[in-house]
């Protein structure tokens, strides 16, 4: 179950940093950005 | 370009936050009182536990002459601080002379690794004490989702009873545990496991709960220690402490009151204190909530008449919830030897009640 957790979010964390990468305006990479952050914390299982 | 310095600042941001958030995972420190004559882990009792987040310290305090065997629980629900506190409080001064008294400060060690999510509680408190500000943490009341997940969606307790899928995170409906079961199920086992290995007679697990709740300032008694509890009522009246009088509901399955009694044999004891930071009309949360305990919301529904215990100005503050367990602690004790004079713990050393409210929680402490 773990396992499937982490990939779900890792699959999720991928298409996200590929957004951040791709987009050019300034306030819509901080928004990503923002997102991001909730993303690493649950990939690492930090609660 | 711009990408990279998002990426770089959301990863330090990222850090910053991991830093503080598994803080939460280093326990509490505790200095056991001179009196300890064992410092084990649940993991003794039950091996399944070992190095799991389930697993927590035991104290064992052993008079050198034969007595009743008292059991203490704090932290199963890790955000009701007055509970813990007290399990705390006695750990740290106690000598037991007669009988033997068991503490368990922490009781869902793994709810004390975070909050609960959307509530915006502290992830700390503090207390003044001799050698200065010490910090306590501020739990959940239920087991870590990290550490036992995913939720089902309806949970059928170890006795069969259905409930909401969060509650399999919820150690006082666990009971009697589990040995093959989740982390949370299998800590109540090892609870259960305890009992029956220290032949303890009497437990007593410390709690609190919200204003607006109606078993509050209460002592909730498994109907095999119902004459124990009402005892212990007519002692504390007469020192001025009210308590209400709760019957452990037949139905109502997993509690420790109800399956320590029903499966152990054993008197089982649970008793709330009013906690305002843990209530639905409370302000805004903060530190002095949950150590001072005064909110301007609940001063209003108590003039309302919308609570159940009352509320003025100055509060409910840790100090108060802490000494009435204190108070229900020792009444409880004393009514077990006058009902069974070959169970009498005696007990040096013990905080006082009053003392606790008039010079503070920290006093007692290191
Ligand atoms: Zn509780």
């Amino acid at each position: 179950m773990r396992y499937i957790y982490h990939l779900i979010v890792l699959y999720l964390t991928g298409h996200l940093i590929w957004s951040l990468v791709r987009e050019k305006k300034f306030w819509k990479q901080a928004g990503i950005a923002m997102v991001l952050i909730m993303f690493l914390l649950r990939l690492f299982l930090i609660e | 370009m711009k990408a990279m310095l998002f990426l770089g600042l959301t990863l330090a941001i990222s850090l910053l936050a991991s830093r503080e958030f598994l803080s939460m995972h280093r326990p509490d420190e505790i200095f056991p009182s001179q009196g300890l004559t064992a410092s084990r882990m649940l993991s003794d009792y039950f091996p399944a536990l070992k190095s799991t987040p389930g697993d927590t310290p035991v104290y064992v305090y052993e008079g050198k002459e034969r007595g009743g065997h008292i059991l203490i629980l704090g932290g199963t629900h890790p955000n009701e601080p007055a509970g813990y506190i007290t399990a705390i409080l006695l750990a740290e001064n106690i000598r037991v002379a007669k009988g033997k008294i068991i503490v368990i400060p922490w009781a869902n060690a793994s709810g004390f690794t975070h909050s609960d999510p959307q509530e915006g509680s502290p992830q700390r408190f503090d207390i003044k004490t001799i050698s200065g500000r010490r910090w306590f943490k501020l739990g959940s009341r239920v087991t870590n989702p990290v550490h036992q997940w995913p939720d089902p969606t309806i949970y059928v307790n170890p006795m069969g009873q259905k409930l909401a899928g969060v509650e399999a995170r919820n150690l006082n409906r666990a009971y009697p545990g589990k040995a093959h079961g989740n982390l949370t199920e299998k800590v109540a086992f090892g609870i259960m496991k305890l009992i029956k290995e220290e032949a303890i007679d009497l437990g007593i697990d410390l709690h609190e709960s919200a204003p607006e709740y109606p078993v509050i300032n209460a002592i909730v008694f498994h109907e095999n220690s119902a004459d124990l509890a009402a005892l212990a009522q007519m002692e504390l009246q007469a020192k001025g402490y009210e308590f209400r009088l709760e019957g452990s509901p037949p139905n109502l399955r997993g509690l420790s009151h109800r399956e320590w009694g029903d499966e152990a044999k054993i008197k089982a004891i649970l008793m709330e204190t009013p906690n305002a930071s843990h209530g639905r009309l409370k302000g805004k949360p903060s530190i002095s909530l949950i150590v001072d305990g005064q909110d301007k919301y609940y001063e209003r529904a108590s003039r309302l008449g919308r609570l159940f215990v009352p509320f003025g100005p100055e509060g409910i503050p840790l100090k108060s919830r802490v000494g009435r367990h204190l108070a229900g602690l020792n009444a409880i004790l004393k009514s077990l030897t006058e009902l069974e004079p070959e169970k009498l713990v005696e007990v040096e050393n013990m905080p006082d009640a009053a003392e606790v409210q008039a010079r503070g929680i920290g006093a007692s402490l290191r």
